[in-house]
């Protein structure tokens, strides 16, 4: 107690002293008329009145302090409340920078799912000119059908091509022989027709 | 650098750091400059933050191509292939740590060197050179392994088809090219001028642009941009830009093209140009995304000025860094 300076026990006087002149100037009134009315040797009326009167005073100053306990409550509870309130916009700033990361890797998400679509359209693109492939296959075996069927008629035709050829070639070497035996006939009728002259001559 | 100088400087290339920090872009003078992108992107961001933290020349030719891995920058210029350390690049130290040029049959012409890519599955580095060949370097022994040859015109650029080790290549003369990553065989040859529903004969056959992603490949250059599907070597969708496309790449459901023409097409994959975002070279060689990194994640376009700008929401122009 010693070590207080007389300053800062004025600091200390004039801040409990600010809210309102008279506080601390109606307990020390208090004080001076107790004392006044322990040493007065005046009436008894007039003692009791100035008893009512300190009193009085007495109930004011209890109303003060009354006052200011529930004041500096109220203080507390606000102060209380203030750091609820700014916990919970903590917490809700967290949550939505959480919220933010999650839609940025959303976004890169659906980034490349579009990337991926857009891969899709352009080979779709490129995979429409060319013809459908249930309609090349019916075609290739359209096309195949002909050539086997093409293929079996010109068997057929080389077939009869070969018989012809053969009768023909039978009938030619028949018609051949048939020449060359008429013209041995003929041959051996001029023989006989000269060696039967020369005969006749002869006689 | 004077003013005249910084009006026709061109960006040709562009990388960003293994840990998306910075960005390396090459000019027309064969210089590099890093940015800083975690400086540029800053809420308290300047002006002087917009400038490069460092430039330095890199090559006696054009800065044609920049490739990145995990701690090297590759960068290629005038017929070499330069490595730097990022770490030293970041601390200002611009000493290469190798310079190397691939074999050359032709002694007389330097070929250019137009585009590399990186085989991850043998660390290998693919180098498009302009002799029509591809040099495969072994990153490893640092020699070069082995030539694919094929094509009868320079390269243009080269990719890589992660999921069936294939190298695509597409150059001058028109065709694509396919090649097996370890036979060196070229597998198949795609000339896409000849499909009619592409080919745009007054712009001529060559191909500048190829990107994919394993199942799809984007191409253009003379003919329109044009999405394939690999599998059954059949272009799908033809994109109707108006000039020729430089660069294109694959982006979640778009695809992003840029070329001639002061802006980036953002485009779907059925075909339909979505939106055209306007940006200040006026024309576009080189795009990246950086996709290494989580916090700055942007776009970059760089062309025919000596701004880059910066895209860090697609849909507009933030601002620009500049040479």
């Amino acid at each position: 107690m010693g070590a207080v300076t007389d300053d800062e026990v004025i600091r200390k006087r004039l801040l409990i002293d600010g809210d309102g002149a008279g506080d601390d100037r109606r307990i020390n009134l208090l004080l001076k008329s107790f004392t006044k009315w322990c040493h007065s040797p005046g009436s008894p009326e007039e003692g009791f009145t100035q008893y009512q009167r300190m009193l009085g005073t007495l109930a004011q100053c209890e109303f003060s302090m009354g006052k200011t306990l529930m004041v500096y409550d109220m203080n507390l509870r606000e102060m209380e409340n203030y750091e609820k309130i700014y916990s919970n916009i903590e917490q809700s700033i967290m949550s939505a920078h959480d919220k933010i990361g999650e839609c940025k890797k959303e976004i890169q998400r659906a980034k490349r799912i579009r990337k991926n679509r857009q891969e899709y359209d352009a080979l779709a693109k490129v995979i429409q000119q060319h013809p459908d492939r249930h309609e090349t296959l019916k075609q290739l075996e359209a096309l195949d059908k002909e050539l086997q069927q093409l293929s079996h008629i010109k068997e057929n035709v080389d077939a009869k091509l070969e018989l012809r050829k053969k009768q023909f070639h039978v009938l030619l070497t028949t018609i051949q022989e048939l020449q060359q035996t008429l013209e041995i006939d003929e041959k051996s009728d001029s023989d006989d027709h000269s060696q039967e002259s020369p005969a006749e001559n002869g006689e | 650098m004077g003013p005249v100088e910084l009006l026709h400087m061109s960006v040709f290339s562009q990388s960003f750091s293994p840990c998306g920090r910075f960005l390396a872009a090459g000019n027309n003078y064969g210089e590099i400059a890093l940015f800083s992108l975690a400086a540029a992107l800053s809420p308290d961001a300047t002006a002087a933050n917009q400038k490069p933290v460092l430039t330095f020349t890199a090559h006696e030719g054009p800065v044609f191509s920049l490739l990145s891995t995990d701690c090297v920058l590759l960068s290629s210029g005038n017929g070499e292939v330069s490595s730097w350390s990022w770490t030293e690049l970041t601390k200002k130290n611009v000493k290469p740590l190798w310079t190397k040029r691939p074999n050359y049959k032709s002694g007389l012409e330097i070929p250019e060197i137009n585009s590399m890519v990186i085989n991850p599955r043998d660390n290998s580095l693919a180098i498009g050179a302009g002799d029509n060949n591809i040099h495969i370097l072994d990153l490893e022994h640092g020699a070069f392994k082995a030539t694919l040859q094929g094509h009868t015109d320079y390269l243009h650029c080269v990719c890589m088809r992660e999921r069936e080790a294939e190298l695509l290549s597409g150059g001058e003369d028109g065709a694509v090219r396919m090649w097996d990553s370890r036979t060196g065989q070229c597998v198949h040859c795609i000339e896409v001028y000849k499909y009619e529903s592409c080919a745009r004969p007054r712009y001529g056959k060559w191909i500048s642009c190829l990107t994919t992603d394993s199942d799809w490949m984007l191409c253009g250059g003379g003919p329109s941009l044009s999405l394939w599907h690999l599998r059954s070597l059949s272009p799908t969708s033809v994109f109707p830009l108006r000039g020729c496309q430089r660069q294109a790449a694959f982006h979640q459901d778009m695809i992003l093209a840029v070329g001639e023409g002061a802006f980036v097409s953002h485009c779907l994959l059925g075909g339909e140009v979505k939106a055209q975002i306007p940006c200040t070279p006026p024309s576009l060689n080189t795009m990246q995304l950086n996709t290494k990194s989580s916090e700055h994640r942007v776009l970059t376009v760089g062309g025919g000025s000596s701004n880059i700008d910066v895209f860090t929401n697609l849909s507009y122009r933030a601002f620009s860094l500049s040479f």
